[in-house]
């Protein structure tokens, strides 16, 4: 038979929560022996929506995607850190488009078995306006997913990896 | 979900009483300072300001969106304000903008300043939402209106 969870893919988006689901994908891939990707999505569709809206000129939309790619590799480079100390290798993922469609992509092009995401926020409105992309990438995604809450738990059990 | 999180009563007001684009640049991010979301006044002023003189943020349909990288802000902050009567923004089709929402962030906040503005983006789309938020009486109304509830 062979290993239910063999590939580890989490999602980084820079929050607070994906840094939780982080350690808890990297305590998984520590128990389970899986391999391990964190994938970071740089939202260019939303930029090109923005300019399109003419609600971003042309200037503004090349600075803002500087500044989140330098964010995503900063993020990347920290769960990086987050795994080394802990003995696991990471493979860091930067890609730029739909998130949810990268996302999908990801999960299909890398096979992988389990989908972390961090902690959705609460829904505040019903509205479609504000639906949440990653809302969107787990109830579309492939593969099985898992979402990480109680991040001090989560931060326990990170910590008492050797 | 990087707007509605913003969104609540204290950074609302309804009529605005600005008359025209400098002073209502001034009311909007006055709406912050006295909901103590910003301490730095003239600093996220300066800033929205500086934008603005690049391009006018008066998109169409009576709709703006002011926005700005400042440092006088740690995190994302939204005001909205809404002039039933209209007020000239210098805006794309020349009309008068009635539904304003200022963005502003904090400059290594991108990622979540960008949804933000593609949130206001979407809205703008939907007529009968913006409709009824220039409508709305009072910010409890604009926050159930933006709520769905």
């Amino acid at each position: 038979m062979s290993k239910p969870i063999g590939k580890i893919m989490v999602y980084i988006d820079g929050t607070e929560q994906s840094i939780t689901a982080a350690q808890y994908a990297i305590c998984l891939a520590s128990f389970s022996g899986a391999e391990l990707i964190a994938h970071y999505v740089i939202n260019t569709k939303a930029m090109e929506d923005l300019l399109k809206a003419k609600i971003f000129l042309a200037d503004e939309q090349l600075e803002y995607e500087r500044d989140m790619k330098a964010d995503a590799e900063r993020y990347l480079n920290y769960v990086n850190e987050l795994a080394i100390a802990k003995g696991i290798t990471i493979t860091k993922k930067l890609s730029s488009g739909s998130v949810n469609k990268e996302i999908i992509d990801a999960v299909r092009n890398e096979r992988i078995d389990l989908l972390v995401v961090g902690e959705l926020s609460h829904i505040r409105s019903r509205r479609d306006e504000f639906y949440d992309e990653t809302e969107r990438a787990m109830r579309s995604a492939p593969c099985s997913v898992l979402i990480v809450k109680d991040a001090d738990r989560v931060w326990e059990l990170y910590e008492s990896l050797v | 979900m990087a707007l509605i999180n913003l969104v609540e009563e204290k950074i609302i007001k309804i009529p605005l009483a600005s008359k025209d684009k400098p002073d209502v640049i001034r009311e909007l991010v006055r709406i912050l300072k006295d909901a103590k979301e910003i301490d730095d006044f003239n600093g996220a002023l300066k800033a929205v300001q500086d934008r603005e003189d690049k391009q006018s943020t008066g998109l169409t349909d009576g709709i703006a969106v002011p926005h700005a990288k400042t440092s006088a802000v740690t995190r994302l902050k939204l005001a909205i304000g809404i002039s039933p009567r209209g007020i000239d923004f210098d805006s794309m089709d020349r009309q008068p903008s009635k539904l304003f929402f200022l963005l502003l962030a904090s400059p290594n906040m991108s990622g979540p300043h960008v949804e933000a503005l593609a949130e206001i983006a979407k809205i703008s789309r939907s007529k009968s939402l913006c409709n009824a938020l220039v409508s709305a009486k009072n910010a409890r109304e604009v926050v159930q209106l933006l709520t769905g509830d």
